[in-house]
């Protein structure tokens, strides 16, 4: 609890009595300030005497206490949480323009990084403009003044998004533009810097509107330039745009003209198939959902046949790899593979320092163990203290029973 | 089939020692299964690459560039004269700005089509089949026609391991130098010793104390402390928890779609 701090002169000063030439104070007012009832004795003891009596007798049973205006301070009423006031940017001195992957027509949170240097980029003045191929929500909130949709390309057609894109950026007169150094916001780029003829700064690491920096040679040296016209930004560089709502109004570039096809020879790209990948033989590195053993477990036929159910990656601990119960390269840890995972599923692992160095990257864990003060259960999200072993045959009745419903 | 393999003069990312970068190493391999594949390096100095004739070529042609000029109209130049079917380049370079620019410098000279972050290629000389990474093991199977310039991603396999007899047969042919290329005014690039950044936390509230953002760096403001414990429940009662945790962190499909 904190109490307000005293000022004491002003205090002196607002007992001061007015218009008398040498200074009076007025000791009876009452202080203000501490917010503390101030405790008067002598009125305390007054009503505790005994009355009609010629000695003074007291009832000290009794505590009268001295009535005293408390002085409360208003409490500042907290308002019903309203929606925050869209910020609205009507002429901007210039424009930094952010081109995303926006993969499935949603911002990643590597884009939303990428707007969060743009709005660095642009200060007070400059506006953030996001130019996104085919229609894409949640770009207001995450900090674009301005958006200019594009129609989005059929089918894997890099030459002609890159057209479409150059041709927008140059409508669009940008004093930067700042892509995703991702796989495919880096290719953009590239593409897209070899046609405007512009050089592009790959992989900036600090974006700022004094330079960008970015590492080279193996990271051994970092080298800061100016902001050019085009540049990438690094994943997990720059923080997220973190203020108010943006408005996101939407523009429209007279200049675009559907450029049919620049290409001299058309069809180059036969076919273009997007192949998922196989989780049963993608190496664990790269494994989406991972499910692993250890040693609590015996039965590691159900234990296959559970990853097979849940469509996982199977992985396991140290114990089981070294007594060649499961390959070797499914340990997961400090000297198998370190996870890239979103979630792992750990049955009978109590996890060993090591295993969880391999976990440290997961975002979701979900344990099944029989010790309720092991480490992983800890570390889980979910965390069922329960024997593995009756755990997995109800997982896959469960499972089952789904698949014979839905049938 | 015509294969030509861009090498250039890497340093190593720990010890700074002359190497070939891994990713061109990788081509090289992805080359020597299609065919006979010619390696052509631009650089001050062929030495640098001398590696590559231990890792699957036979003939490396080397065109003189000073260090320091832009490559790219010698290597156009020259790849112009080959005529290649195909061109495999590593993503990006090794100790230098790595920034990944010269093949779609190089296919913008040529009019190439180009396929970046390639870990596959099959096919023969008028079709080719190249599989594309998307990144998680996810693929894109793409087929073309005519010559392309392809990058290729670390996922693809492994290089062949490096043969001394090999290396010693192998022949490096100096193919020519390049013209003395105008000074191209470069941007003005301040260089200092590598410094690292403060890591980004990941859902560290912004404005927040440094107790929550110590909260947040140690996960305990992540999912630990929103986790559920369960302590001896029933298995059918956990497995139903279970699955209806993994369906809403999304990694497993909802029953009536999968079905569909």
């Amino acid at each position: 609890m904190t109490r307000p701090r005293r000022d004491p002169r002003a205090e002196r000063a607002s007992i001061q009595v007015a218009g008398e030439a040498r200074p009076r104070f007025d000791r009876t007012a009452r202080r203000t300030g501490s917010g503390r009832p101030r405790r008067d004795p002598r009125a305390e003891r007054a009503g505790q005497r005994v009355a009609g009596e010629s000695r003074p007798r007291y009832d000290l049973s009794q505590t009268v206490r001295f009535d005293a205006a408390v002085i409360t301070e208003a409490q500042p009423k907290t308002a019903a949480v309203a929606p925050p006031k869209i910020l609205v940017l009507e002429n901007p001195a210039f424009l930094v323009a952010v081109v995303p992957d926006a993969p499935g027509g949603r911002l990643s949170s590597h884009d939303r990084q990428v707007l969060g240097a743009a709005r660095a980029l642009a200060g007070r003045e400059g506006g953030v403009a996001i130019l996104t191929l085919g229609p894409c929500e949640g770009v207001g909130p995450a900090g674009a003044d301005r958006c200019l949709p594009l129609e989005a390309v059929e089918g894997y057609d890099p030459a002609s998004q890159t057209a479409r894109v150059a041709a927008a950026l140059t409508a669009l007169a940008a004093r930067h533009v700042l892509f995703p150094e991702s796989l495919d916001g880096g290719d953009l780029a590239r593409r897209v810097a070899v046609r405007l003829g512009e050089p592009v700064f790959t992989n900036a690491e600090v974006v700022a509107a004094n330079g960008l920096v970015r590492p080279a040679k193996g990271r051994r040296v970092e080298q800061r330039v100016a902001p050019g016209m085009l540049a990438t930004v690094a994943p997990d560089a720059v923080a997220e745009y973190g203020g108010p709502p943006r408005e996101a109004r939407l523009l429209s570039v007279d200049g675009e003209a559907p450029t049919p096809s620049p290409q001299k020879n058309p069809k180059r790209i036969v076919s273009a198939a997007r192949v998922p990948a196989d989780p049963a033989t993608v190496p664990l590195a790269l494994a989406e959902f991972v499910v692993s053993a250890g040693n609590g477990l015996t039965d590691l036929d159900t234990f296959r046949q559970v990853v097979a159910a849940l469509h996982a990656t199977p992985g396991a601990s140290r114990v089981l790899c070294d007594a060649g119960l499961m390959p070797r390269h499914t340990q997961v840890g400090a000297s198998g593979t370190v996870l890239a995972a979103t979630c792992y599923f750990a049955l009978g692992i109590s996890g060993a320092p090591q295993h969880l160095q391999g976990v440290a990257g997961c975002e979701h864990v979900v344990a099944v163990n029989t010790d309720l003060h092991a480490a992983m259960i800890e570390r889980a999200g979910l965390a069922i203290v329960q024997d593995a072993q009756v755990v997995m045959p109800a997982l896959l009745r469960l499972l089952e029973q789904e698949a014979g419903e839905n049938a | 089939m015509k294969i030509v393999v861009l090498l250039s003069a890497g340093r190593h990312p720990v010890s700074g020692a002359p190497v070939l970068p891994r990713m061109e190493a990788q081509a090289i391999r992805i080359a020597a299964a299609l065919g006979e594949a010619v390696g052509l390096h631009a650089g001050p100095d062929a030495e640098a690459v001398r590696e590559a004739l231990g890792l699957g070529l036979t003939h490396i042609e080397h065109i003189a560039v000073a260090d320091g000029l832009d490559p790219v109209p010698a290597l156009a130049a020259r790849l112009a004269a080959m005529a290649p079917d195909l061109v495999l380049a590593g993503r990006r370079g090794q100790g230098g700005p790595e920034s990944g620019i010269v093949p779609y410098a190089l296919a913008e000279a040529l009019d190439l089509l180009l396929i970046p972050d390639v870990v596959a290629v099959s096919g023969g000389p008028d079709t080719l089949t190249l599989d594309q990474s998307l990144g998680r093991g996810a693929l894109r199977r793409v087929a073309v026609r005519g010559p392309v310039l392809a990058t290729v991603h670390p996922d693809a396999a492994a290089p062949l391991a490096y043969a001394f007899g090999k290396a010693r047969r192998g022949t490096i042919e100096l193919v020519g130098a390049a013209a003395k290329a105008t000074d191209v005014p470069e941007a003005v690039v301040e260089e200092r010793p590598y410094r690292r950044r403060p890591k980004l936390v990941k859902g560290a509230p912004t404005g927040g104390s440094a107790a929550e953002r110590l909260k947040a760096a140690t996960g305990e403001g992540g999912s630990a402390t929103k986790g559920r414990l369960l302590v001896e429940p029933d298995p059918e009662e956990a497995a139903r928890e279970i699955l209806a945790h993994l369906r809403q962190i999304g990694v497993l499909a909802d029953a009536s779609k999968s079905a569909k």
